[in-house]
Parts: C-alpha cells; structure tokens; sequence
C-alpha cells in the first residue's frame, strides 16, 4: 500500500520537429487506500499522467513519491504497481487464463494456485467462459475485461486502471462498477483510475482530479466538483445535461443587485453579500452558470425565476429535459417526464440564489 | 448493356434495394460513363494486354514447365551420354531410382546433407536469431542498428563464387591467414587440414555459415521490430526479467518468423551446390558431396541424365515433404492464435 504523490510533474515529449507539453506541473497526493479517478477529455494527458506514475515513461520534471521513497528512477518492476492498459496489451501466444495469471508465474506461485487465482478473478470479470482462448479470437470488451483481470490479480502497492470500461456495454459496466468499488473496499488499496466519463468517475472515485489541456483543473470530493467547480470548465463537465452558462453584468436598482444577463432581458438574482463579493471583483463580464438540475419547473413562488419559451421537450424516460429560449439565450432544464410543456409554451422555471455560480469572465475561474 | 437495366430487373423489381448495379442506372455510373462507345476509350490495342500476359507464360513454361515435365521423362528412361543427341531412349521404369537409392555414394551424401542440415542450416537460424535480438536489445540507437545490419548483412550479397574463393584463400592450409591468425594467436601447434577428408564438409559448412547466417538475422530482426512494444510494457510492469520475457514472450511471439527462416534455410539447402562445386568439388574422395551435387555432377559434367533426373526429383520429394510439414505446423500455431 502506498501514498502516491506527484510534484510539479512535467511531461513533454520531444520529437525532431516539435514538442508536445502532454502533463505540465501537475500536483496530486492520492492518499494510502484511496480511489482517485483522473477525468479528463481525450488527449488532456491522463495516459501519460499514469505512464510516469508506473515508470514506462521518463519524467521530464518533477518527482513522484510513493509513501517517501523517491521512485523517479525506479523501474517498473521496482515500483510494484499494477496496470491495467488503455490498449489491452495482452499477450498474444497465450491463453486467457495464462495472460491472467503470468504476474502470478513470474513470482513463482505453482501453476495449481495461480489456476485457481485466474479461475476467481475471470468469474468477477465474467470471462470464466473464454479462459482457454486467445486474445486474437476476443470482442474489445472481453480483451478489456482481461486486461483489467490481469491487473487484479496482483497485490501491488498502487493499482492503475487506464480506460478499462471503455468498451463495455453500459449493463455489464453498470454491474462491473459495482465489483470495482466492492474489490476496493476489500483490498482497501491505492486506487487510480482513468477515465473521460463522468459517470464511472463520480460513481467509484472518493475523489476525482479533473485535468484539460495538460494541467489539473480540480481535485476533490464530487460535491466538490458539483457545488463549487474550480472554474468554468469543471462546472460545464461535470453534469449531465452541462451547465447553462450566460454572460452577464451585475447591475443595480432600489430592489437590490442582481445580474443581467446580456442579449435577453433575463435577470439572475444572488445574495445580496455575495453581490457585494462580486462588486468587489470589479469586473464588467461575468459567466453565470446554473445547472438545469437547480431549475425548477412549479418550484417555489417565492424563489426568483427566469421565464422562457419552450424550443425542445426531450422526454429521455425518468425525467424530461426542457430546452428554453429567451432572446438570443437558450439554456435547459430538467423536468419531471410528465411535464406537458408544449413548443412555444411560456414556462417559469424557479431556482435558488445560492445555486447560481458565478465565475470570472476573464479567468474563468469561480468567484462564487 | 446500356438499355439492359429494364429487362434484367429481377421479378418485384421496383424495389431500390432489388435493383443490380448496372451501367444503365444513371445512380450507379456518371453519364459519360453510361454513353460513352464500349471499347472506344481503350488506350492500348487488343492485342497488347494478350501479349502482356501471355509472353511471360510463354518464358515460364520454356523455363519452368517444359523442363519438369523433360526430367521427369527422362528419369525414367536410360538416357545418358551415347544416347542423349539420338533420341533412342529407351522405358527403364524406376530403374534410375533404384541405383540412385542402392548406391553408398547416395547414401553418404544423406548423411551430409543431414550434418549440413545440422550444423549448417540449423546454427545459421539459430545464430542469426540471436544476433537479431541481441542487436534490438543492445543496441538502442537507430543509425547504429543500421550501421550493424549493413555490416552482418555484407557477406550475404557476394557471389558464391567470391566467397568459395575468398575462403579457399583464407582456408589454405599451409599459407592461409586463419591458420596462420590461429598459429600466432598460439590456439593450435600445427596447420590444421581444412580440405582433409574428415574436414572439407565442415570447412564447406564455416563458408555457408558466414555467407548466409545474415539471412535468418535479418527475418528474426524484422520479426522482432514489428512486435507491438505495448505488450513489452505490459510484462514490464507485470515484473517479468529480461530472461523471463525472452523465453515467455518473445521467443513464443517470434516462432512462426523462425519458422519461416528454417523454411527458408532448408530449402537452400536441398539445391546447394555452388560452395561445394567451388571449394571441394566434393571430396576428396566424395567425402563432403550433397544429394544436389552429385545431380549436378551426375547429369551436367558426366550427362547421366535419366540418373540425375532421379536425384532430382527425390530431392524434390523429400523437400516438398519436409515444406509441408512445415506450413501446416505454421497454420496450425495461427490458427491457434485466432489469425487465419
Ligand atoms: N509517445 C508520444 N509522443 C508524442 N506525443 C505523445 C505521446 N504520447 C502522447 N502524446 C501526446 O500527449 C498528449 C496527451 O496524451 P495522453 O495519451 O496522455 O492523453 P489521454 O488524456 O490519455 O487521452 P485519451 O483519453 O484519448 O486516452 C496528446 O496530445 C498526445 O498527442
Ligand atoms: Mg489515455
């Protein structure tokens, strides 16, 4: 078991015409036992992230730690962590069962143990049928499933899991998610998991590490990341439908201030001390962002409300999602899948002030 | 064909989905194509594409087929060299093969074969598998590898004459540098005889050796750069050792490519005559003749060609056999790894 932190990690790929800064300063401590998802859209640098965690890839600044030992120039072997590959990487000329079970052979267990070990693990991973295949016959999904396997079946200080559900059909990973999140809570290991949907990240990880462009965006508790996003970026991809967002400018009147939101005589309303907050900002551009999940279609009158015109009624089974246009403004909102709302319909759809997040429209970054 | 689309409608036609492509369907080719005359827009005669194909038929068969189906003729009839300009051949059925497989001569080049199968065919795959994995393993930066595989693969491209010469130089007993190097560097106390009766086959097999172990090198190297380097990082972290991932991994992975070079190898083997012709003549005293040889000997220097025509196609037998063999074992591993 270990602590796995990283400081001021860089990784650049350099080839004979250009550079590609893939990881820049990253900062990261997954505590002992911990499971940590890294999200990120593609190419934002999760993969090699992982890479110089596991040691297939030089650092090129930086240095990483497990527990307190300094393993930057440690090998992979050294290090002692388990991978699971983004591209499988199984080995060709053997059977499932002996892919499952080669980390097991190279530390010597007799074959009749690491049969029986190969034998557990494929049952979880509901490969048990294909044990005497090879990997060419296999779907993606099964290949996927043996990689991950052969990953599991180690008791390494670190476990690394690289896109392992990535090709599997949402009713198995529902289930897998679940043997995932319960084999972690009874290794109780260091867990870090790579992955660009949301879902599998919130759904597993104590805490996720948000990443785009090369650098890390966020890193917390998924109430983190929900109520208070680092910045417009999170905010717009965590969520499911994204956030609405509206450029805005703080205005006042005798009611109070509140902000105006620009191309559309819609108005957002916010606590008054948070107005102040924002005042003090001292910023003519402002992004607003409001989850549909905080609209309220019938919420509660007292509550402030944004009043729009019906464009799109999406009725996606337990709930419905209302696309709104007000002006050049168009946003959305989730709704009970009831909800008879006709196109052209006006509608009010309540929320409350402390649901608003306000972030700056030059940095990005959440004021409120 | 350009009005033909309405009568070659299948039964039911109106379907778009039943409908053939056609050239009279305007949705299938452009216009141009529909109107244009058939054959009008040909850039070359007719006659030019039969010729195309046809001449290399014709050089083929003068080449390939006439002379097989000739041997085989004459394998079975007593042709040699009284006979051979007056066409009075005479049917001696499988007499030919009978003194071929009756007599020592045949037999002791067998067992010659079989040592130069050995220690000649076999050391040149092995040898040049390992030097392939040792250069990819050792040698990491790209020019030098090159600068390597040129420099292995340069006695390859001479001439067999050039190298029977080269080592009949090197290999005199009494002057020759090797014996001399071997004198001065104090390994032996006397000259040793490489063209003796006990040695020429194994001085012929150190001359193959050189020649052509940069063969299997370069299929085994060309083998092992195209393996997927996920797979390496996968036993990496997975904690195999150097030893461990050549023997589990590699070798496994690469067998299929030896497979191939063995094939290869093999099949050189059965039709190697230059060395032999060039730097012992196969002796002294036949001691260092192959089956091929002695064909060659048999039907082009003394024209016992219904003889030689009989060793060549045992020789040919033999051979097809063993290749086989040999693709229907590397079937199976394919088809064993879910290729194929
Ligand atoms: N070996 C390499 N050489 C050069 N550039 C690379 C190499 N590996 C990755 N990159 C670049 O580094 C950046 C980050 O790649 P990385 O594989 O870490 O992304 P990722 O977050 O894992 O993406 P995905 O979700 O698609 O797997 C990309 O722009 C990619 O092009
Ligand atoms: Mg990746």
């Amino acid at each position: 078991m270990a602590r796995v932190s990283l400081k001021d990690v860089n990784k650049i790929y350099r080839s004979r015409h250009d550079e590609v800064h893939a990881v820049n300063d990253l900062n990261l401590t997954v505590n002992d036992g911990e499971f940590v998802a890294l999200l990120g859209p593609s190419g934002c640098g999760k993969t090699s992230t992982l890479r110089m965690i596991v040691g297939l890839e030089e650092i090129s600044s930086g240095q990483i730690h497990f527990d307190d030992v300094l393993v930057n120039d440690l090998d992979s072997q050294a290090r002692n962590v388990a991978m699971a590959f983004e591209t499988y990487a199984l080995y060709p000329n053997f059977t499932i069962e002996e892919n499952l079970a080669f980390p097991l052979e190279v530390r010597g267990l007799s074959a009749p143990e690491r049969k029986k070990k190969a034998r557990e693990i494929a049952e979880i991973l509901r490969i048990d049928d294909i044990l005497d295949q090879r990997p060419g016959s296999l779907s993606g999904g099964q290949q996927q499933r043996v990689s991950l396997g052969r990953a599991l079946i180690r008791d390494p200080a670190v476990f690394i899991l690289d896109e392992v559900m990535s090709h599997i059909d949402a009713h198995l990973k529902f289930q897998m998610l679940f043997d995932l999140k319960a084999i972690h809570q009874e290794l109780k290991k260091t867990m870090i998991y790579v992955t660009h949907d949301q879902v599998e990240a919130l759904a597993l990880a104590d805490r996720v590490a948000v990443m785009s462009n090369a650098e890390l965006r966020q890193f917390g508790t998924r109430n983190d990341l929900y109520h208070t996003p680092a910045s417009v970026f999170v905010a717009d991809f965590i969520g499911e439908p994204p956030t609405n967002f509206f450029e805005a400018e703080l205005f006042t009147d005798q009611k109070g201030t509140a902000l105006h939101v620009a191309d559309s005589d819609l108005v957002i309303q916010i606590d008054q001390q948070h107005a102040q907050r924002i005042a003090r900002w001292n910023e003519s551009r402002l992004t607003v962002g409001i989850r549909p999940q905080s609209l309220h279609l019938n919420g509660d009158r007292n509550l402030p409300a944004l009043e729009a015109e019906v464009a799109i009624n999406e009725y996606l089974g337990e709930r419905s999602i209302l696309t709104l246009t007000s002006g050049a403004c168009r946003f959305r909102a989730v709704v009970d899948a009831d909800t008879a709302a006709a196109r052209g319909e006006r509608v009010r759809v309540h929320y409350a002030p402390e649901d608003v997040m306000v972030f700056s429209g030059q940095t990005e970054l959440i004021i409120l | 064909m350009v009005d033909g689309s309405a009568a070659d409608e299948p039964s039911g036609g109106n379907s778009a989905l039943g409908r053939r492509l056609d050239r009279g369907d305007p949705a299938t080719f452009p216009e141009w194509f529909n109107t244009r005359k058939p054959r009008a827009n040909l850039i070359v005669a007719r006659w030019v594409p039969l010729a195309l194909v046809g001449l290399p038929v014709l050089v083929l068969f003068c080449i390939v087929v006439y002379p097989t189906v000739w041997m085989f003729y004459h394998a079975l009839h007593d042709t040699n060299m009284m006979r051979l300009f007056q066409s009075n051949w005479s049917w001696v059925g499988f007499e030919n093969f009978a003194t071929v497989l009756s007599s020592p001569r045949f037999g002791d080049s067998v067992v010659h074969l079989g040592i130069y199968l050995t220690f000649g065919a076999c050391l040149q795959v092995l040898l040049g598998a390992a030097l392939a994995l040792i250069l990819y393993e050792l040698v990491k930066n790209n020019f030098l590898r090159v600068v390597f595989l040129i420099a292995m693969v340069l006695p390859m491209m001479l001439p067999p004459s050039i190298v029977g010469v080269l080592w009949k130089f090197l290999l005199t007993p009494s002057n020759g540098a090797i014996n001399q190097a071997l004198l001065n560097l104090g390994l032996i106390d006397q000259h040793i005889e490489w063209f003796n009766a006990g040695m020429s086959l194994w001085t012929i097999i150190i001359a193959d050796v050189w020649n052509w172990t940069a063969l299997p090198l370069l299929i085994v190297y060309s083998g092992r750069v195209s393996l997927p380097p996920a797979v390496y990082e996968a036993a990496r972290v997975d904690g195999a050792g150097t030893w461990t991932t050549l023997r589990r991994i590699t070798l496994p992975m690469l067998k299929e490519v030896i497979a191939i070079a063995f094939i290869v190898r093999f099949m050189d083997a059965f039709k190697f005559v230059d060395l032999v012709f060039i730097m012992t003549s196969g002796g002294p005293a036949q001691s260092s003749e192959l089956p091929a040889y002695i064909a060659f000997q048999r039907g082009l220097r003394e024209f016992a060609i219904g003889e030689a025509a009989a060793y060549a196609i045992i020789i040919f037998l033999v051979s097809a056999v063993l290749i086989t063999l040999f693709l229907k074992y590397l079937k199976k591993v394919l088809k064993a790894q879910g290729f194929a």
